[in-house]
Order: C-alpha cells, then structure tokens, then sequence
C-alpha cells in the first residue's frame, strides 16, 4: 500500500468522473440542443471545479513523484500543449456562453458548440494519455519520446471507443433525459464488452479478478436506472458521481504497482523522508478545508428553490 | 534557444499577469460593492455587484487556465528548476495554492450561482470575502514561490550544487513558506497588482462614465470608480511604503541585485541615486544622479550606510544593466501615479467628487497604462535582475533550461494563442457587463 499513490490516485479519480460528466453534457449538447437545460444546470457551476480537481491532481502527481515530473512532461510535450491549447478554449468558450447576449455572429449556441467539442478533444487527449500510461504503447522510454501511430493499437483504439460508449449510454441517466431511455443498456453492455476487450488487448495481465468491480457496478447503474424504485438513487448527481468516481478508483490495480506497460515500479518513484510527511500532513489539512468546504457547498445548494442561477 | 526560452516564459507570465491583476480587482470591487448595497440599501450597488460577478466568473475561468498552462509550460521549459521545486518545499507552496483554488472555486461557486438561495445577504457577502480570501491566497502561494527563487531556503544548497545538481539533502518541506524575502515580495506584489488591477478596471468605468448618457449607468459606473479611486489611494500608498521594503530587503539579501538596481558600480558610502545611465569602465556614465539621496533612503530603511557595488562581484554574475533603466522608469511611473492620486485625494477631501469629474475620468485613461507599464516593468525588473540566475545563487537560467528546438513550434503556438486570448478576454468581459441591464437582479 502507497499512501502517496492512493491520494493522487483519488484526486485523478475524482477529476476524471467530472471530467466524463462534461463529455456526456458535451455530447448531449450536440446531438439533443432542446435538452440543454438540463445539462447546463450540472455543467455551468461544475466545470472550474473539475479544473480545480484537475489541478490537485497535476500538482499531487508532481509531489508524489519528482522525478518523473521531467520525463512524463517531455515524452507527452506534444499532447501536452495540445492539451493546454484546448483546456483554454474550453474554459474560455463556456465561460463567455454562459453570460454573453446576442450581438453580431457569436451567440450562446455557438460558444457552447465550441465548448462542447473542446471538451470531447480535450477527453480524447486525457484517454490516450491514459492509455499509453497505462499499455505503454507510443511510449519510448529510452528516447523520452511519444509516437501517436506507435501508440494507434486495436487495444488504445477500443478503450476510446468503449469509454466513449459508456459516456454515451450513461448520460440519459445523469441528465435525466428519459427519451434515450432505451439506449441506456446496450450502449452501457457495448462499452463494458469495448473496454474489457481493450484492457486485454493492451496487455493480458491487466485483467485480473479485480475487474469485476468496475464491470459490476457499471453495469448495476444500468439496470437500477430501469427499476422504477431505484430510478431516483441512480439519477442523483451526488450519488452517481460517487459511483463513478468509485468505479475509476476501482482501476488502479491498471497502473499500480507498475506502471508505463510494466517498465515502471510506482513505489521506486515516490517522494520519501520529509517531503512524504509533508504531503501527508498538507493532504489531511487540505482534506479537512475541502471537507467543511463543501459541506457548506451542500448546504446551501440543497436550500435553493430550484438549483442554480444559471439561465 | 535560451532567448527564445527567457521570451516565451516571459511573454507567457506577462500575458498571464494582465488577467490576473484584473481578477483580483474586480473581486475586491464586487466584495465592496455588495458590503456597500447591504450597508445602504442601495440597489444600484447590488447590481454592480452581479454584473461583475460575471465579469469576474469569465476572468476567473481564464485566468486559471492560463495558470494552469504556465505551470505545464514551466515543466517543459525549465525541467532542472521544477525538478528542484519538485524535490523540496517549493513544491508544498504548490499545493497549498490548490487549496486556495478549492476556496475560490467553491465560495465562488455558491456566490455566483446560488445568489438567490441565501436567507441573509450578509452571509453571502460573506461568501464573497472567503472569494476574496481563497483569490489572494492563490496570488500569496505564487509569490511565496518566486521569493524562494529569489532567496532559496529549505534544503543543502552546498550538498546540491557540489553534486552537480544531483543531491538533494536537508529538505526542510514548510521552509519555502518564510524565506528572506517572502514577507516583503508578497506584501509590494499584492498590492502593486491590486493597484494595477484597479487602474485597468477604472479605466473601463471611465470611458463610460465619460461616454453613457443613460443616468443610471452613470450611477453605476459613478459608484464603481469611487470604490477604486478609494482601492488606488490606498494601494499607491502602500505600494510606495513596500516597494522601498523590497529595496531594503535586496540591499540586505540580494546585494549584487540591488547594486545593478541602482547603478552603483563600486560600493561606497554617501552614494548618489542614478538616473538613466549606464556602468561603463567601472563608472556610471550618461543621464544623473541625485547625490546622497541612495544612501539617504537606504540608511533610513535599513541602518545599511556602506551600500554594495557591482565591482564586489565577478562579472559573469552581473544582470544586464538595462535593469537601471527599468528600476528608474518604474518608480517614476510610481511617482507620477502617486501624485495623480495625491490630487485626486485632494479632490475628496474637499469633496469635488473626483470619481465623477470629466477632467481627472479622462485622467484615469492614460493613468491606468502608465500602471500597467509600471506594474510589468516592475515585474521585469525582479525577474531580469536576478539573471543570470534562476535560483539565486544556486542554478542559473542555463542550467535549468531545456534549449531543445522542439520547443520552437509550440512555442510559437502559445504566443499566438495568448496573442488573441488576452484580448478577446478583456473584449468579451466589456461585452459580458455592457449586455447586462443597470438593474438587472436587484429588487428594485
């Protein structure tokens, strides 16, 4: 057990089940613009808080673990910068949607299209960042570099695909669009069958008895969402986020105890001595504020009439 | 390489410190702004408060982002120096900002777009100071971080340099927090920024409170301007009081810094201040010098009398000089914007209602360049005066610099890319508060 990996492996967990959230609004927002509303009451107060989540896990990682700070940011510069390009765009694009008026040839609905295709980039840069982190194809480590058609196997290609499926056929239950009711299960028993096929296709020793738990519960979310008594569990935001957040942490035996397809232990890079008691002692401190923060965050959310202020 | 390294990180953070300086004005002026709509009932002040809120969400998504980019940028272009930062305190800097972004993003959050779900206006205002708190915290953290460059701390510097940056010992992870100069840098930076914040956003309420023919947006830009012309009376004074802090700080810290600061090339008592010139052959030759008055100020700052010279250090070592010039060029900026405000001061005291007068509105216009001027110019000189270094006295810009040329093209990418967000940013938040109505979400 890595204290340090664990912590670093909860923020990416939490950043990476808002982050889908925003590519199932951003997907919902292209295909179904009339159901808008009920995608931007979640992703207009949500999306600088998946930044936030985003940066406690870029920061941790680089606490955690100093010296793969250079060589992970120089192999993957160049999706790095294509990254940062489009992470401005995104926030940028949904910031100026949310207040702008009509006037001249931006608008609303332009910006929002704008958001919502830099989101999907942006989700497509983070998987193959995650893939080759975790099946190390495209990566060389002996030259520091990264090659996108090293990288373009059958396995990184369907773990896109699958966890595109997965967006896809979850985003009816969290957005509570129950036209695309029926879409739900099989898009959700595609992208489990996508995803599980990628992991072995990546390397078979990714799949291990661990993996029933992001299956089961994947597929639990599914089949609660058509059982009227559950229907209200499943489709609260809190509640499935939670889920989420749970089935990604679920993940880690896919990076942990190596790394990179193997070639890296975790433990042999993490921060020791004085700096692991610091960050140890800066998580609980920051877990506490974080903790009485959002409890506050809750509290007055839960009071409002009818959500958030965001029309 | 190297050049185009400095250049982009340069370019980079002095984009980046436009956005933010704005950012952190408007918090102040939305936090004032409703404090004042609770304390008179005013409801043109509340609505004040909410358009700006929204200028402030827009600034804030960007500003972050931004942020997020410089800190990426850093790791790609100055690997040695983020490995030191990731191997020692600095980085425990790092992560208490994200928790000052948790504060923000949170209380801003329920501030913005949970307004009508308080039962008392004061405990949301009060989530507007935890805005304030989390916003100035995150600029603190920063600096703190550029205080540790300036007088590195918390590890065994001779253990590090001795192994050819290859051993890093006696890790002291909360030492990054109080360095030399971190009370000073952070106390002169706070308020320099809110100051120049203030000056942009003014700018702003003056083109239209000079140009508005509707009476209650006048009414609105009026209040707007009292409350930063109140903001940049206080900041120019205390950004006077902490800038000479800050020189006293370098005097006892970064001589050599100081000593290129201002000229001196040998060290002496009784020295000149120098004006505009250059060091050429051991003497400052070109533009003037006011005699006694350097060792005048640094006396009543520090006690120091005997005051360093660039001769007292190897050559190699020297900033490039120009940093004179730039020291002279910002402080009298510095002085003109304090005697703008001396005035303008003047003007409130004996109640001619400056924040509404024609003649010191279309004052403020150029007032505010000549702060943005000051307040990057200031920035330079901090940054250009520690060159060669990037860790003063521990590791130069060289050393910890990636010179690859793959750099260039991504590079070149950021540029562009800043090129057009820093504008359309400052475009789109006029648009954002100019689309809103003067009333709009008050109850009158």
């Amino acid at each position: 057990m890595n204290g340090i990996f664990e912590v670093n492996f909860a923020a990416f967990s939490v950043f990476a089940a808002l982050l889908i959230t925003e590519i199932m609004g951003a997907v919902v927002l292209l295909i179904a613009w009339s159901a808008r509303e009920k995608v931007l009451d979640y992703l207009v107060p949500i999306w600088e808080v998946t930044g936030t989540f985003g940066a406690l896990w870029v920061v941790t990682g680089g606490f955690a673990y100093p010296a793969l700070l250079v060589p992970v940011s120089s192999i993957f510069a160049p999706l790095l910068v294509v990254f940062l390009i489009i992470w401005v765009a995104r926030s940028a694009s949904i910031a100026f949607a949310e207040f702008i008026t009509k006037s001249g040839w931006l608008d609303e609905t332009k910006l929002y299209r704008a958001y919502s295709i830099s989101t999907l980039v942006l989700g497509l840069v983070v998987l193959i960042l995650l893939s080759s982190l975790v099946g190390g194809q495209g990566v060389d480590l002996s030259s520091g570099s990264f090659s996108l058609a090293s990288w373009a196997t059958a396995g990184n290609i369907l773990f896109v695909v699958g966890t595109l499926l997965l967006g896809v056929g979850m985003a009816p239950i969290f957005f509570g669009l129950s036209s695309f009711r029926k879409l739900v299960l099989p898009l959700a028993l595609a992208g489990v069958a996508a995803s599980t096929l990628s992991y072995w296709l990546m390397s078979a020793d990714l799949i291990t008895p661990w993996i029933a738990i992001p299956i089961l519960l994947t597929l639990a979310v599914g089949l609660l969402y058509h059982w009227p008594k559950t229907v209200r569990v499943v489709t609260n935001k809190a509640v499935f986020l939670a889920v989420l957040a749970t089935i990604i942490f679920s993940l880690q035996p896919f990076v942990y105890p190596k790394v990179i397809g193997q070639a890296l232990a975790v433990d042999s890079v993490t921060t020791a001595g004085a700096m692991a008691d610091a960050f140890a002692s800066i998580t609980v401190v920051g877990l506490l504020l974080l903790a009485l923060m959002l409890a506050f965050y809750l509290r007055i959310a839960m009071r409002g009439p009818s959500g958030p202020d965001v029309h | 390489m190297l050049s185009f390294v400095r250049f982009l990180f340069a370019f980079t953070i002095g984009s980046h410190i436009l956005l933010v300086s704005t950012s952190i004005s408007l918090i102040f002026l939305i936090s004032i702004s409703e404090f004042l709509s609770i304390r008179h009932n005013d409801p043109t002040y509340e609505a004040l408060a909410r358009r700006l809120s929204k200028m402030f969400v827009i600034s804030f998504g960007v500003g972050t982002a931004s942020g997020i980019v410089m800190a990426v940028e850093l790791i790609g272009l100055y690997p040695g120096f983020m490995t030191l930062v990731a191997s020692t305190g600095a980085m425990s800097l790092f992560y208490a900002e994200i928790s000052a972004f948790f504060l923000e993003v949170l209380a801003l959050v329920l501030y913005v777009y949970y307004w009508n779900s308080f039962g008392s206006r004061l405990v949301h205002w009060i989530v507007s100071l935890f805005v304030v708190i989390g916003t100035l915290a995150s600029a603190v953290f920063i600096t703190m971080v550029n205080a540790w460059m300036n007088t590195p701390a918390g590890f065994d510097i001779n253990a590090f340099t001795s192994s050819g940056f290859k051993t890093i010992t006696g890790v002291q992870p909360y030492a990054a927090f109080i360095t030399a100069s971190s009370v000073d840098q952070v106390l002169h930076v706070v308020v320099t920024t809110l100051f120049a914040g203030s000056m942009v956003v003014g700018a702003y309420f003056a083109y239209w409170f000079i140009r508005s023919k509707d009476s209650s947006e006048k009414a609105m830009y009026g209040r707007a301007l009292k409350i930063l012309g109140a903001i940049a009376v206080v900041t120019v004074i205390l950004s006077g009081f902490t800038g000479s802090r800050e020189m006293g700080n370098l005097l006892v810290n970064q001589p050599l810094k100081y000593a290129a600061l201002d000229g001196n090339p040998v060290p002496g008592t009784n020295l000149p201040d120098r004006f505009f010139g250059t060091v050429q052959g051991g003497s400052y030759v070109g533009g003037f010098t006011l005699p006694g008055m350097q060792s005048l100020l640094a006396q009543f700052e520090t006690g120091i009398t005997y005051l360093p010279g660039l001769s007292q250090f190897p050559q190699a070592n020297w900033p490039p000089l120009l940093v004179n010039t730039t020291f002279n060029l910002m402080a009298a900026g510095g002085v003109a914007l304090g005697l703008f405000f001396l005035f303008y001061f003047l003007a409130l005291i004996t109640k001619r209602r400056p924040y509404e007068s024609r003649k010191f509105l279309y004052a403020w216009i150029p007032a505010s360049v000549v702060a943005i001027l000051v307040y990057q110019l200031g920035w330079a000189t901090d940054e250009v005066g520690r060159q060669p270094w990037i860790v003063y006295n521990v590791m130069t810009v060289a050393q910890a610099a990636n010179t690859s040329a793959g750099l260039l093209v991504p590079g070149i990418l950021i540029i562009i890319f800043y090129l057009a967000v820093v504008p359309s940013s400052f475009y789109l938040y006029a648009r954002v508060f100019r689309g809103s109505h003067s009333t709009e979400g008050t109850a009158a």
